[in-house]
């Protein structure tokens, strides 16, 4: 599955949002992991994280779990991150 | 070839220590298998009575008193937290050397989060079939 616009981004409403915020890595990705099981199959699974290194470690995570990476969104001092899961 | 991340773990320096905690942390949210084979001085920093107390650092020691104070600032898990974290959340094996075990007169229930104690040449079959192996 493609990525979305921002826009498409901003108007999605996720299943499940994990907010990792103020987490070291590898925190906000052992938080993905953990979360992952009570997102439904089909469904969007959002991560609040300040660390820069998760959004790359998430769409990296995805890809490897056979999940869709959607985009990110940049906040002030954190990223708003969309999977869709398998 | 397993997608395992091996690493033997001579160090005990906190700085690297943590290093090795956030890999291991990386590779369980990765999927990945973990086995860490502490020898020497590895083994010693899992010692029930120095992992809290150890504040060994390996490079630019002069910075050791403001790294610390940084860490507490942003609240940053000390390396055996993340370590636990990553033991509680995968597959996380931690072994130590039978030599370094009897050269500090440890048995496994001595150690934090040891699992096994093993000799190097069962360690390194095990390490054989990793995708990834390390020495810290």
């Amino acid at each position: 599955m493609a990525e979305l616009s921002l826009e498409e981004l901003k108007n999605l409403k996720a299943d499940k949002v994990i907010d990792a915020r103020g987490m070291s890595c590898p925190g906000p990705l052992l938080a993905v992991k953990k979360s992952i099981a009570e997102v439904p199959s089909g469904g969007v699974m959002e991560v609040l994280s300040s660390d820069e290194g998760t959004r790359r470690d998430v769409p990296a995570w995805a890809k490897k779990m056979n999940h869709s990476y959607l985009g990110d969104i940049e906040e002030a001092g954190y990223w708003r991150i969309f999977v869709k899961t398998r | 070839m397993a997608d395992k991340l091996s690493m033997t773990v001579m160090t005990g320096s906190v700085d690297r220590l943590i290093g090795m905690a956030i890999l291991a942390g990386g590779a369980v949210a990765m999927d990945m298998e973990v086995e860490i084979f502490l020898q020497l001085w590895g083994a010693y920093a899992f010692k029930k009575d120095v992992i809290k107390e150890n504040m060994n650092l390996s490079e630019f020691k002069e910075k050791g008193e403001q790294v610390v104070k940084r860490m507490k600032e942003l609240n940053l898990p000390m390396w055996f937290d993340i370590l636990k974290q990553a033991k509680d959340s995968g597959a996380v094996k931690i072994y130590a050397c039978s030599t370094a075990c009897t050269l500090w007169d440890v048995k496994k229930e001595d150690l934090e989060m040891v699992d096994d104690i093993l000799g190097a040449g069962e360690w390194l079959l095990k390490s054989k079939d990793a995708a990834i192996t390390l020495f810290i």
